[in-house]
């Protein structure tokens, strides 16, 4: 493999630069001794790699020997590629790869600045709007031409729908090269059992008993070599060279980082007609291809996930690379081929964007079937192909307005679908997100982010099976009678987590086959324009169609009282999540009363769950709605002390940022309060927060010592409770000018002599000027004294009627009085308050 | 000439530096325990550690919230370019759900580059913001929402601040909703499912204490040494500055002015005002520029407009000011005249004015605020039957009358004796 000829190669121009990797120069084997340092971070990283290969070599590449195995077979008939794809067959590549032929021609690579792509795309819309019409129909007589598969077995390997593949950039490169699928030690250069450990910098492969001094485990966090070490600081480094006739080889991985192969993720694989086997890839791409070129914070695994598609023959895939997300990464024990890949890259607009979580995509995806596969795996991504596809389709409805397409859509219309949307990235991924070490303290902060969610709310689990028994009880009726289920509590007691995490249990058993599918509308009474809005919103979640709410009503109704089916997704049970019901209550309720009448209807196969807050919402309700609602109620009490507790500290789990009474001092104090563990989450969060900017603060000072403890103590919690259930209004009043001071005692004066709480503002100013004839103070003058008044006002430590009103200005103390004299009484500024309070 | 053109141009730079809140409120800003500093760390974690936050500025009007904030705002964006953008509401324009999505998205699509639909509907604009939300985390963005006249947005259903803060915590964003207000009772406001999602940092903008107020009363009016302005005198200028801020009697007033209000805003309007009255003579501060000012800025219009009254309407005031002794509480123009001719036939008072002049009096009186409708019920009905009330006290009324130039001592007697 060694003798792969670089020079036969045609590069593309900025691959080189990164090739830091030297050469092993001759030298004595023993002359540098690799050192093993110790550094701590929390980057992710493989810690051991395993020895033996994970599948077997690959066999020369002939003729696809084998047709896919069974597989679950799924054709489409009427695909509208199919088509056009089919005509222009004859070059191996079609027509996607024409245009994007740098993928093929490697002398030609460059990354294509984005007007040009921008035109291209242009030009291959106006190509696609002329065929709209020829193959709108012709999608209809099309016969079955392609056929899909989700797993085939080509050339000896078995590759997923799914899968990362390695593949071939040049046509004449050969895969039948004794490719090594263990890389040696670098010391001893002989693969053998023994565990090897991989230097995170020049990702070469070290025994631990080659290591001087010998390591007998693999250290946690990253390590780097000696070499590596030794360069770094300067040093000239030479390798051991590998013995009399042994050539160091070039294992797949280290061709792929100098970009002489690629890596692609497989979409889709289907069979043409002439039985070639052909895949949809998207390609991923190395630090040093993209426009930004390789920063100094990424790994030497790692890759981007690109939204540049292609579809290339099963010829060119050599085998299966793992690529991973850092959790995944960090687990990962596949041997060599595998990357590390968190951040897609924009091939148009050169900027980078984290990976969205994978959980995300599938909780919208209920009517996905198998026959669906590929279109959503499309609809999914961002691609601009894909974006063409569905213009299109936009295209062949509205054909009469052509002339609409010819600009931008908007950004926030939903027409648009969000359009340039994906225009949104950075530039360079910023250093501190990658290259920061995380202090125990941050952390702890983001654990306890509300958005950072557990999978299941702890210390629910009788709720939650609850939940589970309703749901199950009535989607597995082979009647499915539609129920209804009405769940109250006070804010943050994990009711709509509850719910979600019940119906996320429930979608894994549909995915295993346990139970039959159902639909899931989620919907918030808070984020509807209107009530009746809803109706709108659930037959859109339903069929995809958007129309009138009066329209949508009308149809809903039609299909769950009438019974009439359309398509034969329709017969599924519904489950609807109605979030915040109680927003929905209209003045004659009738939009509560339609929903919840249509479980009662037979055939219906609707399962409603409502979620408020108030405990006794059907009995404010008219009975009719009462009678359909009340039936069924769970309430979610709130969380006691322990309970909050168990919260904070099974996020906190394993993370030394607080003091165990601190927290329990938080948990009790809410549960004391409102037992909402949004508030004892926030309240530890702000407790972090406040202890983070003191010692941050401490670390800029250079003279004080920074204090060895920085575990969240009392105090922080103490601080933070203050900020969150205190009104700042004493201190406001302590820090206040003296007239308003002395205004607010008059104030509490005239509360204590007339035992009235509200007062006008001349019988107050009687008073203040009583006050300060009998002190010494000058009178400031009744406008004066009626502009302090109003700004005490508009701080809402009165409340006032507008100061137009003058002499019959009406205030009254928005606080106790008692809080008053509290901040007033020890006033250096005028003693002779104290006297009246 | 030149010495003119100097002083001129040192005018020029207080006035400037005195309407330029980030100059202002600079020197506020160094200490560790200064709001400045603890909205910077929150925001700027919230950039570096991906994270959402809320917080709440409190403060009465003019103590410097939204320049403090502008001042975090424009350092951040410095320190973290292309990371941040801001989108900014003010409650007295957008309170409305529908017109608040509208413009976040009209922002956000500007603040992107991305092209705005005026056509969109709530639904689109919400989703479209929740979409922002998630694909700028995902590009470790933050959105600021700086929220301006906050306790506006937290009336009737509260749908801008629920869809905000609820998308902060189910989506894997980085937003900071920042919550601008005078009203210290703001978060009270809240409805619970909305306080129960905030996250309830708050800061509190308090008035400078007396230090502060020095060294700010230093930093702003003391002349720059190294700068166009010529050097001997910004060094003359600052020495008698010096001077007249140790002076007791310079402090005075500031404490007197101070007395009724103690905010930043209060204080820079006394000093522009102090500022222009300084002579281009001269060409330095003196103390008596302040106190010109200081009588200047504290006036009681009530007082003046008494002054400028008529002997007629005095002779209303007065009346209305009897009606009212006499428990008599709700009066209109024909009483008020019943009144007065009663007084003048039992005082022998010599004037007689025509019943249309005395209306015109009275109009007068309403225009200027001495006196009032008691409701807005009856606008069709004409002035002289609709109820009217006293809009100064009787203590005002005396003083008025006192410093009249040439009150009829008739007046006097009316105000003071019970006929």
């Amino acid at each position: 493999m060694a003798e792969t000829p670089k020079k036969h190669l045609l590069k593309s121009p900025r691959s080189s630069k990164h090739q830091a990797k030297s050469t092993p120069k001759p030298s004595s084997p023993s002359h540098f001794a690799p050192v093993t340092p110790q550094t701590q971070t929390l980057t992710p990283r493989r810690s051991s790699r395993l020895n033996s290969p994970p599948f077997d070599p690959p066999i020369p590449i002939e003729e696809p020997k084998e047709t896919p195995r069974k597989g679950k077979k799924s054709s489409r008939t009427s695909d509208p590629n199919a088509h056009r794809d089919s005509a222009e067959k004859l070059p191996k590549l079609n027509r996607k790869d024409k245009e994007d032929s740098v993928k093929v021609d490697v002398s030609s690579f460059s990354p294509a600045s984005p007007e040009q792509l921008e035109s291209k795309r242009k030009r291959k819309r106006q190509e696609e709007s002329k065929k709209v019409v020829t193959r709108a129909k012709s999608a209809v007589s099309v016969p079955k031409r392609r056929v899909y598969y989700k797993k085939v077995v080509y050339d000896g390997g078995e590759f997923d729908v799914g899968d990362d593949v390695y593949v071939k950039r040049r046509e004449d490169e050969s895969s039948d090269d004794e490719v090594p699928e263990i890389e040696e030690c670098r010391v001893c250069f002989k693969a053998g059992k023994a565990v090897m450990i991989e230097c995170d910098d020049c990702l070469g492969g070290f025994h631990l008993k080659c290591l001087k001094p010998p390591l007998k485990v693999v250290p946690e966090g990253e390590w780097v070599c000696g070499f590596c070490e030794a360069r770094k600081s300067g040093k000239e480094v030479e390798f051991p060279v590998p013995p009399e006739g042994k050539k160091l080889a070039r294992t797949m991985r280290e061709r792929l980082l100098s970009s002489d192969l690629w890596a692609a993720h497989i979409e889709s694989i289907w069979k043409e007609v002439d039985g070639i086997y052909w895949c949809r890839v998207r390609w991923y791409m190395i630090p040093e291809e993209t426009a930004a070129g390789r920063q100094p914070h990424n790994l030497r695994r790692e890759l981007y996930r690109t939204n540049d598609f292609a579809d290339i023959e099963m010829e060119s895939v050599l085998r299966h690379c793992y690529v991973m997300i850092p959790k995944e990464y960090a687990k990962a024990n596949y041997g060599d081929d595998v990357f590390l890949c968190e951040y897609e890259y924009d091939i148009h607009w050169h900027s980078f964007k984290r990976l969205a979580e994978i959980d995300n995509g599938e909780e919208d995806g209920e009517e996905d079937d198998d026959s669906d596969e590929d279109w959503k795996l499309g609809k999914d991504t961002n691609s601009d192909t894909d974006e063409d596809i569905e213009y299109d389709d936009e295209n062949i409805k509205s054909l009469p307005t052509k002339q609409s397409s010819a600009h931008e859509l908007a950004a926030n219309s939903r027409k648009g679908q969000f359009f340039g949307l994906q225009k949104i990235g950075t530039k360079k991924i910023p250093e501190h997100v990658r290259c920061h070490k995380q202090t125990e303290l941050e952390r702890a902060k983001a654990t306890l982010l509300l958005a950072s969610l557990p999978k299941s709310p702890p210390c629910r689990n009788k709720e939650m099976e609850e939940i589970n028994a309703f749901i199950k009880g009535a989607i597995c009726d082979d009647q499915c009678l539609g129920r209804c289920l009405y769940i109250h509590g006070v804010p943050g007691t994990g009711k709509t987590m509850s719910v979600l995490g019940v119906m996320r249990n429930l979608r894994s058993e549909v995915d295993a086959g346990s139970i039959r599918p159902y639909c899931f509308v989620e919907i918030n009474g808070l984020k509807l324009a209107s009530p009746e809005n809803i109706y709108r919103v659930i037959y859109e979640a339903l069929s995809g169609h958007r129309v009138s709410w009066k329209k949508a009503l009308h149809l809903l109704n039609e299909r769950f009282s009438d019974g009439e089916k359309v398509g034969k997704q329709d017969d599924r049970p519904c489950i609807l999540l109605i979030d915040e019901l109680d927003l929905l209550v209209t003045r004659n309720q009738s939009v509560l009363y339609n929903i919840l009448d249509w479980p009662t209807r037979p055939n219906s196969k609707i399962i409603v769950i409502g979620i408020a807050n108030t405990m006794d919402l059907p009995e404010k309700l008219l009975p009719r709605i009462a009678s359909r609602m009340g039936m069924q109620r769970l309430c979610f009490g709130p969380y006691n002390y322990q309970q909050l507790q168990e919260i904070i500290s099974s996020r906190l789990k394993g993370i030394d940022a607080f003091e165990k009474q601190a927290i329990e001092f938080a948990s009790r104090k809410v549960a004391a309060i409102s037992g909402d563990a949004r508030r004892a989450l926030e309240i530890c969060r702000r407790a972090a927060e406040i202890k983070d900017y003191h010692i941050k603060r401490l670390k800029s000072a250079p003279k004080s010592v920074c204090s060895g403890k920085s575990l969240v103590g009392m105090a922080e919690v103490e601080a933070a409770i203050q900020e969150m259930f205190q009104a700042p209004h004493i201190q406001v009043m302590k820090s206040f000018s003296k007239l308003s001071k002395i205004f607010l005692t008059a104030m509490v004066h005239e509360l204590y002599k007339t035992g009235m709480g509200e007062t006008t503002f001349e019988k107050l100013a009687m008073t203040v000027s009583c006050l300060c004839t009998s002190n010494g103070e000058a009178f400031p003058g009744y406008d004066t004294l009626l502009k302090v008044g109003c700004k005490l006002g508009e701080c809402r430590i009165l409340v006032c009627e507008p100061g137009s009103k003058h002499r019959l200005q009406k205030l009254q103390l928005n606080f106790p009085s008692d809080d008053v004299s509290f901040a007033l009484k020890d006033s250096k500024e005028v003693p002779w308050l104290a006297k009246y309070l | 000439m030149g010495r003119e053109n100097t002083v001129e141009e040192a005018l020029n730079l207080l006035r400037s530096r005195l309407c330029n809140p980030s100059f202002v409120f600079k020197p506020l800003s160094d200490s560790p325990d200064s709001n400045y500093s603890k909205l910077k760390f929150i925001i700027s974690s919230s950039v570096t550690e991906a994270c959402n936050n809320s917080i709440l500025l409190l403060g009465p009007r003019g103590s410097g919230k939204i320049a403090v904030l502008e001042l975090v705002l424009k350092d951040l964006l410095v320190e973290f370019p292309d990371l941040i953008s801001v989108i900014k509401l003010s409650g007295l324009l957008h309170s409305d759900d529908n017109c608040a999505f509208k413009e976040i998205s009209r922002q956000l699509c500007a603040e992107h580059q991305l092209l705005f639909s005026k056509m969109a509907s709530f639904d689109d604009n919400s989703q479209f913001m929740i979409a922002m939300l998630r694909e700028c985390g995902l590009a470790h963005k933050t959105i600021i929402f700086v929220l301006d006249e906050f306790d506006l947005f937290a009336q009737g259903k509260q749908r801008v601040l629920y869809s905000l803060l609820d998308a902060m915590q189910s989506v894997t964003s980085q937003a900071v909703v920042i919550g601008v207000s005078c009203r210290l009772d703001a978060d009270q406001l809240l409805e619970k499912r909305v306080r129960s999602r905030f996250s309830h940092r708050k800061l509190l903008f308090l008035p400078p204490s007396k230090e502060d107020l020095q060294r700010l009363l230093e930093h702003i009016l003391s002349l720059p040494v190294d700068s166009t302005i010529s050097h001997d005198y910004a060094v003359e200028f600052n020495a008698k500055l010096q001077n007249m801020l140790a002076d007791e009697k310079f402090k005075q007033i500031i404490i007197t002015y101070m007395d009724s209000d103690a905010t930043v805003n209060h204080l820079l309007r006394f000093l522009f005002r102090a500022v222009s009255y300084m002579e281009l003579g001269s060409g330095f501060l003196s103390l008596e520029n302040f106190k010109t000012a200081l009588s200047n800025i504290q006036r009681q219009p009530k007082l003046e407009c008494i002054k400028d009254c008529s002997i007629l309407e005095l002779h209303i005031l007065v009346c209305m000011k009897r009606l009212e002794v006499k428990e008599q509480n709700s009066y209109n123009f024909n009483s008020v005249m019943k009144e007065y001719k009663s007084i003048r036939a039992s005082f022998q008072i010599s004037e007689y004015y025509a019943w249309s002049i005395c209306l015109r009096a009275f109009e007068h009186l309403l225009q200027r605020e001495l006196i009032c409708f008691t409701d807005n019920r009856g606008q069709n009905q004409s002035v002289e039957f609709r109820p009217v009330k006293l809009l100064i006290s009787s203590h005002e009324l005396q003083q008025g009358l006192k410093s009249y130039r040439s009150c009829p001592a008739i007046l006097f007697k009316l105000m003071d004796r019970e006929v």
